[in-house]
């Protein structure tokens, strides 16, 4: 830290003073917006926090001017916070940000336009941000970690604060521009990042709801980054509770709308979206998987291509932890069924080459001798269970001839296509 | 033994709170041009007609030739 004196501190105190007063009077909402970034670590902010730790008595110099002391308990609590973020005392930092974020959210209630809104996502971002360090400090201190919790808890008042229908249709009737509401989506995404962090997903669904069925938001209205991170998150939803034509719409719109610069967030979608996809039969080209590194999928892809359940099995298991983590080795395991589609429909079409008068009749004995080669070891029982799954869910069109342990396809389209829809649909 | 386990313990509380995928956030005061070329040339990067008959490729050979040594054992 470094030395400032009594003199340079009262002048940097009472500088951000008249800028925030300034800013809250002028309804400039980028300024705010800087003031009010603690994990910027601004120089001005750092210079800032340096000045109160030497002053120490910042609360004399609001009291001293009605222009200050009108914001008096938003200003404490922020102080206090920079002050502990500055030493690093994270977990203090955080629980006087809370109280913080809480007299703003009060002060924002009663501004009239939503002309702060930028500077209350900012409060928004910091909560979580400082939640998580103050998290950190409380393990590492061998402490349990609750504070991002509380963060959740936090930020879905400021939720509520938005989606409040008394504010929304007073100020709408009273001032018409720039309803607070769009920033609901805002404060949803930061809901998720926290949940999913927290891996308390299921709390996502009260939001949603909210911002799907409450009337009083409409959908078009928020900002398109907010729908591109909503879709990005709503759809991992889907995938983990396996509905792939939903999480297919949400995640391509992620896709399609996200800034294309932005190469790490498409990477992250796409990492979601392949697997909902070879789900549906559709399959990446590979220069997408080269573009974005997704070389975990290449593999995979190639097997369904093929037919090749061992290169899948393969596959699997040397990337098992990375999709393990990300929540998709499920989706992918059962792929399976949809390669055995594959690899019967190749032998089919092998033995129409040979001999095209009984090619619609798979012998259980031959596809023994075709999964043993791809080291895959089953008896005709076996065998004869994934003929029925397969023809069961649709993916091969036929009957089994149990006493003469064959298969008969049907003449017409025995391996019928997913064609965009999901297996056994 | 029990310095192994509490790095293991450690290791899982720091992990507690993790989400690999956590998507980066986008500045609030831009948005960005959406360039309908790009928007086309995303969704042009799947293919749903790959399921086709042809078995000319090497594993389709190897295969070829597995199935026809059951044939051949019969005979």
């Amino acid at each position: 830290m470094a030395y400032v004196s009594m003199g340079e501190a009262h002048r940097r105190i009472t500088e951000y003073l008249n800028r925030f007063c300034g800013a809250v009077s002028y309804q400039d909402s980028p300024m705010l917006c800087r003031l009010l970034s603690f994990s910027s670590n601004s120089p001005s902010l750092l210079s800032l926090a340096d000045a109160l730790n030497v002053f120490q008595d910042a609360s004399s110099l609001i009291r001293q001017s009605d222009k200050f002391s009108e914001y008096g308990e938003i200003l404490a609590h922020l102080f206090r916070s920079l002050q502990s973020y500055r030493v690093g005392n994270l977990v203090e930092a955080y629980l006087a940000f809370e109280n913080f974020a809480n007299a703003f959210v009060q002060e924002f209630r009663n501004w009239e336009s939503a002309w702060a809104l930028e500077a209350l996502y900012v409060v928004c971002y910091e909560i979580r941000i400082l939640a998580e360090k103050a998290d950190k400090e409380l393990t590492s201190n061998g402490k349990s970690p609750e504070k991002l919790k509380a963060a959740g808890s936090l930020l879905m008042k400021v939720f509520g604060v938005l989606a409040d229908p008394y504010l929304v249709f007073f100020f709408l009737k009273l001032y018409g521009k720039g309803p607070k509401r769009v920033g609901a989506l805002y404060v949803t995404c930061q809901l998720f990042k926290t949940y999913f962090k927290l891996g308390t997903v299921n709390l996502c669904r009260s939001v949603i709801r909210s911002i799907e069925t409450a009337r009083i938001f409409d959908y078009e209205e928020f900002p398109r980054r907010d729908k591109v991170t909503y879709m990005y998150y709503t759809g991992r939803l889907e995938v983990f509770n396996e509905n792939f034509p939903a999480a297919d719409t949400k995640l391509s719109y992620a896709l399609q709308h996200c800034n294309p610069k932005r190469e790490r967030n498409i990477r992250m979608i796409l990492k979601y979206l392949i697997p909902v996809k070879l789900s549906l039969g559709i399959i990446p080209k590979d220069e997408l998987l080269q573009k974005y590194n997704l070389h975990e999928y290449m593999n995979v892809v190639q097997a369904l291509r093929k037919g090749d359940l061992r290169l899948l099995r393969h596959a699997l298991q040397e990337h098992e932890d990375r999709f393990l983590r990300s929540g998709v080795y499920l989706v992918l395991e059962k792929l399976e069924l949809q390669v055995y589609q594959r690899l019967m429909k190749k032998i089919y079409i092998i033995q129409k080459l040979s001999d095209p008068a009984r090619a619609h009749q798979l012998k259980l004995e031959v596809i023994a001798k075709a999964l043993r080669w791809l080291e895959i070891d089953m008896d005709l029982d076996e065998v004869e269970c994934i003929m029925t799954i397969l023809i069961y869910k649709n993916l091969v069109k036929g009957y089994l001839a149990h006493k003469s342990k064959v298969v008969v396809l049907s003449k017409q389209d025995p391996f019928p296509k997913l064609n965009g829809k999901p297996v056994g649909s | 033994m029990a310095a192994e386990q509490k790095a293991t313990t450690e290791e899982v509380k720091m992990d507690l709170f993790e989400d690999d995928d956590e998507f980066e956030e986008f500045e609030i005061n831009q948005d960005w041009v959406e360039n309908e070329e790009q928007v086309k040339e995303v969704g042009l990067q799947w293919e749903d007609d790959w399921d086709d008959d042809d078995v000319n490729d090497d594993f389709s050979h190897q295969l070829r030739k597995e199935l026809e040594t059951i044939s051949a054992a019969k005979k």
